[in-house]
């Protein structure tokens, strides 16, 4: 029986798709079959991410509604053995699902797949709840700023709720702006939000290049960004121990930057 | 260094700023209540305190604060002298 992990962050445009995308492309590069969901019904990204729009032929909602059986909507990525994409319809509205058609078609992807990433729209309303019910965990995304920490702190309560255990992604850190005083660190989110840290993904040029390209930054190569993405990866699978100390990280950073590290 | 001499002049760098901000907007966030609760909430209390000691009523404070995911609610208030 696989895993279902959605990807959520309340706030719009802190990285949930990239994560998504990411994360999923380095389980499959570890070796674990993968399916991604996006569950953002009528502003599907995923695919585009993925860089795989122009091979859509069904979608989630038709899979859904038995249009198509649920293995005819998968698209599979030709980079990768073992990695599959469900993408979300653009023309239906998130109340075209309920909760329960999600959890029974997460189960069923479980089923035959190690890892099912759930793409989760922005905002807590409907699409929030059809993302996350057929979820066993929860990756919550947050950039290092006041606005999205505040959103984050709604969703990690409405998952606590939902009793769905959450850990944290902190994207687009900048250890330049943190060590000039200028950016909330790793260990400043981690002690507001109270939550268990996966990783903290460094603000990287490279990441919107390849996006650019419709390629996951993990498949190019060796920038920061794809490297926490493969450590993180890593640690989901059980791979790795979870990093606890936050000194590591921006260690690890500084050096690859050049500087002399300091503790965030 | 560059730092160090805003800060002399300046006051707080933004990343404490911006701690201090989301303590307090989250230890509201987390209770659920609105400016306008609280404030009802506030008087409610001060009334049942001033039924039983003398305060100002005026002067009753209330402080939400969170640690970890545990938010924390602080009435507090002087008793004024008896003979006052």
């Amino acid at each position: 029986m696989g895993r279902a992990i959605v990807i959520t962050s309340g706030k719009g445009g802190v990285g949930k798709t990239t994560t998504t995308a990411n994360l999923g492309t380095a389980l499959a590069q570890l070796g674990y079959t993968v399916v991604l969901i996006d569950a953002d019904i009528g502003l599907r990204n995923l695919d585009v991410v993925m860089g795989l729009e122009n091979r859509i032929v069904y979608h989630v909602v038709d899979a859904i509604r038995g249009k198509c059986t649920v293995q005819k909507a998968l698209i599979k990525d030709r980079r990768l053995e073992n990695l599959w994409l469900l993408p979300a319809s653009q023309t239906d509205d998130k109340d075209s699902v309920t909760p329960e058609d999600m959890r029974s078609l997460v189960f069923e992807l479980k089923m035959s797949y190690d890892f099912v990433l759930i793409d989760c729209p922005a905002g807590i309303e409907q699409g929030f709840k059809n993302a996350i019910a057929g979820a066993d965990e929860a990756i919550v995304v947050a950039t290092p700023e006041v606005s999205s920490i505040r959103d984050a702190d709604r969703v990690v309560g409405l998952l606590a709720a939902a009793d769905v255990s959450a850990r944290l992604v902190v994207n687009r850190i900048s250890p330049h702006l943190v060590k000039r005083g200028d950016m909330l660190s790793q260990s400043d989110v981690i002690e507001i939000l109270a939550l268990d840290m996966l990783g903290a993904i460094p603000l990287d040029d490279q990441v919107i290049a390849t996006t650019n390209k419709g390629v996951p930054a993990v498949l190019e190569g060796k920038s920061l960004a794809a490297k926490e993405f493969v450590r993180i990866a890593r640690v989901l699978a059980g791979q790795e121990l979870e990093e606890k100390a936050s000194v590591g990280f921006f260690t690890r950073i500084g050096r690859a930057l050049g500087l002399t590290a300091s503790p965030a | 260094m560059w730092q160090g001499i805003k800060n002399w002049f300046g006051g707080k760098p933004s990343r404490e700023v911006a701690k201090g901000r989301l303590h307090l907007v989250l230890a509201h966030d987390r209770t659920g209540l609105d400016g306008g609760r609280l404030q009802e909430m506030r008087n409610e209390i001060a009334a049942v305190l001033a039924k039983y000691v003398p305060i100002d009523a005026e002067a009753v404070e209330i402080q939400i604060e969170t640690r970890a995911r545990a938010t924390q609610l602080t009435v507090s208030s002087a008793i004024q002298p008896r003979n006052a």
